[in-house]
């Protein structure tokens, strides 16, 4: 009966601590003075450019921020609109223009013609009607291992890639299942039309694999699996913090790339919608350079200068886009005419 | 006349069960059915119409006949891997034993990705095989084409998923009273005629019941598939339910995906379960004199011992052993060649500047011990309670505590994980770390269940009967008779417990709006911004965590047997 005593007590004592610990966390003061953002998980990260902002931004103009971590894109939205009836956000970060129809469908946003906009190039103005505010961007690309391809055996393009010098050297990743597979999709969209499936389909000899996420294929890439992996432009900058190594480069096609850019927007059942657009101005400007590194993306704000570790980022001569109404119309039709083809 | 139903149930084997069930109702069915219902809701409309026809749709029967396909291979090759396995661990003194089942726990507790990367290191076409192979015998070209294959989907469940069926079916065997294999020896049979007629068809029920949770593993499984498959030709239910949930954003197709592939794991239950009660032989659960002697280590025992723990070792290990030699190297800037070094481990505890990794590296091993000691806690007195319910209860009520207790294994993380945003947007910054120890708790009790159901069947009511006629309550018999014979069980299903919680993510990042971060966690952060090699320190980190307590907990079990 001791031995029982013991664990009961083992037993209470552990999760009486999680309790008590849970408890803690349940004090949140509310001011007004203070604004809710959502952004995604990697953007409030320790990695990520949230933290750093934010105390940048409460010092310099007093405002409290509430950052709230909240999944990716599709997540964030569909938080926003589950809470439609009790609002918790003023703000939410991190909508991609391929994303943009969804929440342009869900009418969360309202229109702000920020003053930082006249620094910003129209063609990453996705939003005609500036409700999603661009405050970085990414270009696709393929990167690839210098210690095993040449400088003269690169591809030039994406048809290049087909070529059966590169069979089982490419990874690839699943439109289904990732936003960087989607991107490529939508890149040879751009580039093809409606051809674009052809281009798949040349490069089943050349894809080693298509996986799932960018996380495995970027692995396999740097576990040396394949020379050549679908990733960003930028990807090159971190091996050069991380690992001091300039071996691994983007390659840039002359017929240009695909881009993600990511948009800020203030959602139109915000009650602090000065003190929300002091923010989303904050992130167009002063905010631009913490944004680009750590996300490694590129600033919006043709005004910012950035630190040299960029120089490994090239950035392509022509950036690519289809209409978000495109995207939205299409996505699934051409998704499933991928799937079709690739399963066969 | 009506035979009249006596009912044997006593109070507390009513009331046990009550607190696992009102978990899993709340974490587990309530998020469920609201994400489900959307599969029927068309427009604010109520409507079958576009369940019935994605079922009738062949690319749906196509799907479904691939994943059924792949899950029963899967559990097939990790049968034949365990099995053996199991059987010379029952009859000879392996040296090792201990260390075995231990090592076998361990692919258990690494994340899909660690998997991944550590079966390309491994069997890749840079991989250390290949390369080993290539040095020796002079090749230009990586000889061995494993991966990216339907074989390797197969080999890597194996891989993953074998330790199940090992543990669980050894824990078992363990246990069997010996008797009736004396018994007949004496009436002349042979060794074989034995073990095929006596001792077969009684482990059939713990085979089957630890093949079943193999099969509903691989059935749900995601990543593994996509990427060591080699792309979409290898599509499975759970690709599609994520494609149309997450891309596309289109909950109604998702759901009745999801719904599809419920139906039929419902249906495999159901099999399972009517198989079950056909088989259920009564076991002596206490151990009898004459419990089987281990044999001394013979000859024979002893070369098949050692082919047995060389292919554990190579077959376990070496993915393992990648990760762990991959977190020690580096390439020097501008050759092929790596050199060993700390500097990822320097990297992921500060020593050398980074970003703020240092408090995020020890926090995550916290908070990952914090939640899978209370999961495998918590965890083990719930299943418990379960497996007592369903226990020698014919009623339809067993076979419903049965069925829900094994869906979460059938349901698809993307839909639960849907569901989960519910109760996160419901209950604002209430303690995510309780939310996400109440998730675990629902995603290990299929392991934990099956780890005690089979050993608690073996308990004669009698036993019980006689400790309560010579006055002890109902339950004080349970707590001084019927938990005591069951620890061995009760460890190893903690263990399971203590090891899906140490790999779990997905659950955690939900719930706790990523404000609760593991190892796991953070190794997924790792690898998203490029630190692959710090990413094998952590695992390498969590690998030996989780041996640590694996090889601990083998040493707990050690008998306090019950001679009576």
């Amino acid at each position: 009966m001791k031995k029982f005593l013991f664990i009961v007590v083992a037993f209470v004592a552990t999760t009486s601590n999680l309790f008590a610990s849970g408890a803690k966390e349940e004090s949140i003061d509310v001011s007004s003075n203070e604004i809710t953002v959502y952004a995604y998980d990697a953007f409030c990260g320790d990695w990520g450019p949230g933290q750093k902002v934010v105390e940048a931004f409460e010092t310099k103009t007093g405002i409290k921020v509430d950052l709230v971590s909240a999944g990716d894109a599709i997540e964030m939205l569909t938080k926003a609109e589950l809470e439609k009836s009790n609002p918790q956000a003023d703000v939410i970060i991190g909508i991609s223009n391929d994303m943009a129809m969804k929440a342009y469908n869900s009418d969360l946003f309202d229109t702000y013609n920020s003053p930082a906009l006249k620094d910003i190039p129209n063609f990453l103005k996705f939003d005609k009607q500036n409700r999603l505010l661009p405050f970085d961007y990414g270009n696709f690309a393929f990167v690839y291992d210098s210690e095993k391809l040449s400088e003269k055996d690169l591809p030039k393009s994406l048809n290049d890639l087909t070529n059966s010098k590169f069979k089982d050297k490419v990874l690839l990743i699943d439109p289904r299942t990732s936003s960087v597979g989607l991107g490529l999709l939508i890149w040879t969209r751009e580039l093809y039309g409606d051809d674009y499936l052809t281009w798949w389909e040349n490069m089943s000899d050349s894809a080693l694999t298509i996986t799932e996420g960018w996380s495995s294929a970027y692995g396999m890439f740097s576990a040396g699996e394949a020379p050549i992996t679908l990733s960003y432009t930028t990807s090159p900058v971190y091996h050069v913090m991380y690992e001091d190594s300039t071996r691994y480069k983007a390659i840039i096609f002359e017929e240009g790339h695909s881009a993600t850019i990511e948009g800020v927007g203030i959602l139109k059942s915000s009650n602090k919608k000065d003190l929300a657009k002091e923010f989303v101005d904050f992130l167009l400007t002063d905010a631009q350079v913490d944004i680009a590194s750590a996300n490694s993306m590129y600033p919006t704000n043709s005004n910012t200068k950035l630190p040299s570790a960029f120089d490994w980022a090239p950035k392509p001569n022509v950036t690519l886009s289809l209409e978000a109404s495109d995207i939205e119309d299409n996505l699934d039709i051409w998704l499933d005419d991928w799937t079709k083809v690739m399963s066969k | 006349m009506k035979k009249k139903y006596v009912d044997n149930r006593n109070l507390y084997e009513r009331i046990v069960p009550i607190p696992s069930l009102l978990l899993l109702f709340l974490i587990f069915l309530f998020p469920l059915f609201s994400t489900l219902s959307k599969a029927f809701i068309v427009d604010n409309k109520f409507t079958f119409l576009p369940f019935i026809n994605l079922l009738s749709d062949s690319y749906t029967h196509r799907i479904l006949l691939f994943t059924i396909n792949q899950a029963f291979f899967s559990t097939l090759l990790s049968l034949i891997i365990a099995l053996p396995g199991a059987y010379l661990l029952i009859n000879y003194q392996i040296k090792g034993r201990k260390l075995i089942l231990a090592i076998c726990t361990i692919p258990f507790v690494l994340p899909a990705i660690l998997v991944i990367l550590g079966f390309v290191t491994f069997y890749g076409n840079n991989g250390f095989l290949n390369i080993l192979l290539m040095k020796l015998f002079n090749l230009e070209n990586p000889p061995l084409k494993i991966l990216y294959s339907y074989k390797a989907i197969i080999i890597a469940h194996a891989f993953y998923n074998f330790p199940i069926i090992l543990v669980l079916v050894t824990t078992y065997w363990e246990n069997l009273d010996y008797k009736l294999e004396l018994s007949s020896f004496v009436f002349g049979a042979s060794k074989a005629q034995t073990f095929i007629y006596i001792t077969l068809p009684r482990l059939i029920l713990s085979i089957i019941s630890s093949s079943l949770l193999v099969f509903l593993f691989c059935f749900t499984s995601f990543s593994i598939i996509l990427v060591l498959g080699g792309g979409p030709k290898f599509t499975t239910m759970e690709v599609e339910i994520y494609r149309r949930a997450r891309i596309s954003m289109d909950l109604n197709t998702a759901s009745s995906y999801a719904i599809i592939s419920i139906l039929f794991c419902i249906i495999i239950l159901i099999l399972y379960n009517i198989f079950q009660r056909k088989t259920t032989t009564k076991e002596n659960a206490y151990k009898s004199l004459y419990k089987k002697e281990k044999k001394p280590v013979s000859k024979i025992g002893l070369i098949l011992s050692l082919i047995y723990t060389i292919f554990v070792v190579l077959f376990v290990l070496s993915p393992i052993i990648s990760i762990i030699v991959k977190s020690f190297l580096a390439s020097n800037t501008r050759s092929e060649q790596s050199i060993f070094t700390l500097k990822w481990y320097k990297q992921l505890f500060g020593i050398t500047s980074t970003t703020g990794v240092m408090k995020t590296s020890f926090i995550s091993i916290i908070n990952s011990l914090k939640i899978a000691l209370s999961v495998a806690l918590l965890s083990t007195p719930l299943s418990l309670s379960l497996a007592v319910a369903s226990k020698r209860d014919k009623s339809t009520t067993s076979l419903f505590i049965e069925l829900l207790s094994m869906l979460p294994l059938a349901v698809s993380s993307v839909i639960i994980g849907l569901g989960y945003y519910l109760i996160a947007a419901k209950i604002q910054n209430t303690g995510g770390l309780i939310l996400v120890i109440l998730a675990h708790l629902v995603i290990v009790l299929p392991f934990n269940i099956r780890a005690i159901t089979p050993e608690i069947r073996k308990i004669p009511p009698s036993l019980k009967n006689s400790a309560m006629t010579l006055g002890a309550s109902g339950f004080r018999a349970f707590l001084n008779i019927e938990v005591p014979l069951l620890k061995s069980a009760l460890i190893s299903g903690a263990i399971f417990a203590f090891a899906i919680s140490m790999g779990e993510v997905n659950a955690t990042l939900i719930l706790s709006s990523s404000s609760i971060i593991t190892i796991p966690v953070t190794m997924y952060r790792l690898i998203g911004s490029y630190n692959f090699g710090g990413a094998c320190a952590l695992g390498t980190i969590l690998i030996i965590v989780c041996s640590i307590v694996f090889i601990s907990s083998e040493y707990l079990k050690k008998d306090n047997t019950l001679y009576i």
